[in-house]
């Protein structure tokens, strides 16, 4: 019953800040003038903003919340590690470097082409992150992992940015992509991303009962049935998958999948598929909530949608952090 | 209070090191200029090269040599306190909330005797901030490090936004200024950073000593007539002060206040970073950052910052690799 009425609730909040996202800007529209650019548009300014500007970047917003939410909880049940999450792990730099390279060494020039850079850098950062972690002193404490994510992060940002500053031009396109958000993108990135979060999404799903045993430890998920190694690698797939297109879509974009799955356990348990579909609901909500104060906090600037989130994330892991409750060192 | 002979020693060595990439630093680039005539024109030869090696490359190496031993210093003070070898200024948010409190100035269009008191106070809170998180499982553990990673992510948001809201020409020169470069920055940023040095230096020596003495335990301290806690706050507070210093006048050169002290604890063998061989392989490393950033893919000119981030991320993995409980 609880779980429904949080399910109930969530998709609330979701109308809600879809609304907000299409009314709000430097140019605010009242919802029922929305109403009416969505239902029979006309070719008028109020239906040219809501359609060519508002409507791909809430579509964005909706694909890379779910997806990094998602990946998220597939990070933290993997990891056994309350911290994890795309951008603590050093796996959204990863992404980014992937898509910069694409761009400048590569000279990839679509979205479909950066999506594979992106997950493949994914995926490059991740293996380094758990085979560093697992060379590390205290190589189980999830407090180790988390550091070695963020000097991970940090080197592979380096590089990233100093890329950027070599090819001027490569910089001045990727601005804002660089400190992700949501802002200026073309109509339909969302739809070509949307297969690739979509099987991240599945996959996720697939293996979401796996990581219910899993975490109560891999003999006992043994015993249970589970296929412990498959399960890992599912897992870590989808993960990678969803960050790595996430990234591609948006730039990296912190801590939606930090925030997300704690409060989402914090209201549903730890069942993994409750936990995936409220993330899957509430990833949206918070950065298309980060997107729209983004909007009107810095008039007539627009703040990133990925800053916003750093701001609301970073004393979240603060706080999780020297909590000895949420995480035993 | 004896100084050991290996510390004399490697001190020595790293500034040898230091003295010849100095001048390799000025003999590099376009046009090269051989070391000869390099010598001769810093020591009042009039040569055709005297435009090149005093006006342009001079300022520049000189303000490398001053900001490294500035950062190497920082670092030494305040690992030494935390004990904590990943407890610097640059991973924890010290340097961040310094960089905060001077964009905010920057581009207020406050004048410019404003930002270094500015980053000096925005150092000192996010210290304060950092220290209050830390206080309840110790200042040795990681946990503290993680935590002050988080605070430098927020402040460095903070960061972003106030670029964001400023005008647009305000925000671009605290952009530039942030990333932590030596082009176009000299004399002036050197003397800020020369008069600090020697205004600090009494303290520096105070803080040497105390730091060799604060390997005792605190009764022993305590016993001896030395207050720990207010001697270890003073000695933090060095610490930032030279970190904000730095930081408002050539802005985020990161993770050099890391991997300097780091490096010459482990080439001394000593349990604490000293300072002089801090100082002198910071310089070092700064040097040699600006000078990689300038030549790599010249013409474009790589700012030392984001050398020296690639450098320490790495030092960074592997100091927590080598860290085994």
């Amino acid at each position: 019953m609880r779980r429904r009425v949080v399910v109930l609730g969530g998709v609330i909040l979701l109308v809600l800040v879809v609304v907000a996202s299409l009314a709000v800007g430097s140019n605010p529209i009242g919802p029922v003038k929305v109403w009416h650019a969505l239902v029979s548009p006309d070719g008028g300014e109020t239906s040219t903003i809501v359609w060519d500007l508002r409507v791909p970047r809430t579509l964005l917003g909706l694909t890379v919340g779910a997806a990094l939410a998602a990946a998220g909880v597939l990070l933290q049940a993997l990891t056994r590690n309350p911290l994890a999450e795309p951008r603590i792990l050093g796996i959204s730099a990863g992404a980014s470097l992937g898509v910069v390279a694409a761009i400048t060494l590569f000279g990839v020039g679509s979205l479909t082409g950066y999506v594979w850079f992106g997950i493949a850098g994914a995926f490059g950062a991740g293996l380094l992150v758990t085979g560093i972690a697992a060379r590390a002193g205290q190589g189980n404490s999830p407090v180790t992992l988390a550091l070695v994510g963020a000097a991970l992060d940090a080197s592979l940002g380096a590089i990233t940015a100093g890329i950027l500053s070599v090819n001027a031009r490569t910089f001045e396109e990727f601005r804002y992509w660089v400190v992700g958000g949501l802002s200026g993108r073309d109509a339909d990135i969302a739809a070509q991303v949307a297969p690739f979060l979509l099987a991240g999404l599945l996959l996720a799903a697939v293996v979401a009962r796996g990581l219910d045993a899993l975490s109560l430890g891999d003999d006992v998920a043994r015993g249970l049935g589970t296929r412990v190694g498959l399960v890992r690698v599912g897992a870590g797939l989808a993960a990678v998958v969803l960050t790595g297109a996430g990234v591609a879509a948006a730039g990296p974009i912190a801590f939606v999948g930090l925030a997300v799955p704690h409060l989402a356990r914090a209201l549903v348990g730890v069942d993994q598929r409750w936990v995936l579909a409220v993330s899957v609901l509430l990833g949206p909500v918070l950065l298309l909530a980060a997107d729209v104060i983004g909007r009107v906090v810095a008039p007539p600037g627009e703040v990133s949608a990925g800053i916003i989130t750093a701001l609301v994330g970073a004393p979240l892991l603060a706080l999780l952090v020297t909590r000895a409750k949420v995480v035993a060192a | 209070m004896r100084v050991k002979g290996r510390t004399v020693a490697v001190s020595a060595i790293i500034l040898v090191l230091l003295v010849v990439a100095f001048v390799v630093a000025l003999c590099l680039g376009k046009p090269y200029v051989a070391p000869g005539d390099v010598l001769r024109s810093l020591f009042g030869e009039v040569t055709p090269y005297d435009v090149v090696v005093q006006r342009l490359r001079l300022p520049r190496v000189v303000l490398a040599v001053v900001v490294g031993a500035c950062f190497g210093v920082a670092g030494a003070l305040i690992q030494s306190v935390a004990r904590n070898p990943l407890a610097s200024p640059d991973v924890v948010g010290i340097t961040q909330g310094a960089g905060l409190a001077a964009t905010i100035a920057l581009t207020s269009g406050a004048a410019a005797v404003v930002i270094a008191p500015a980053a000096l106070g925005g150092g000192l809170l996010a210290a304060a901030v950092v220290l209050g998180l830390g206080a309840r499982h110790g200042l040795a553990a990681q946990r503290f490090v993680l935590a002050g990673v988080a605070v430098a992510i927020a402040l460095r948001a903070l960061t972003e936004i106030v670029m964001l809201t400023a005008e647009p020409i305000d925000g671009q020169r605290a952009h530039i200024w942030l990333v932590g470069t030596l082009a176009g920055r000299g004399w002036t940023e050197t003397s800020w950073l020369a008069i600090t040095l020697l205004v600090l230096l009494p303290v520096l020596a105070w803080a040497g000593w105390a730091l060799r003495t604060s390997a005792l335990d605190d009764d022993t301290a305590k016993g001896l007539g030395v207050r720990p806690v207010a001697r270890r706050a003073g000695l933090a507070a060095v610490g930032v002060l030279l970190a904000a210093m730095v930081t408002a006048q050539v802005g985020a050169v990161d993770f050099v206040a890391l991997v300097a002290p780091q490096v010459a604890r482990r080439l001394v063998r000593a349990e604490r970073p000293p300072l002089i061989a801090a100082a002198l392989t910071g310089s070092l490393l700064v040097v040699l950052a600006d000078l990689a950033g300038r030549l790599l893919f010249a013409p474009t000119q790589l700012p030392a910052g984001v050398i020296t981030a690639a450098i320490g991320g790495p030092y960074l993995l592997f100091l927590l690799v080598r860290r085994k409980s």
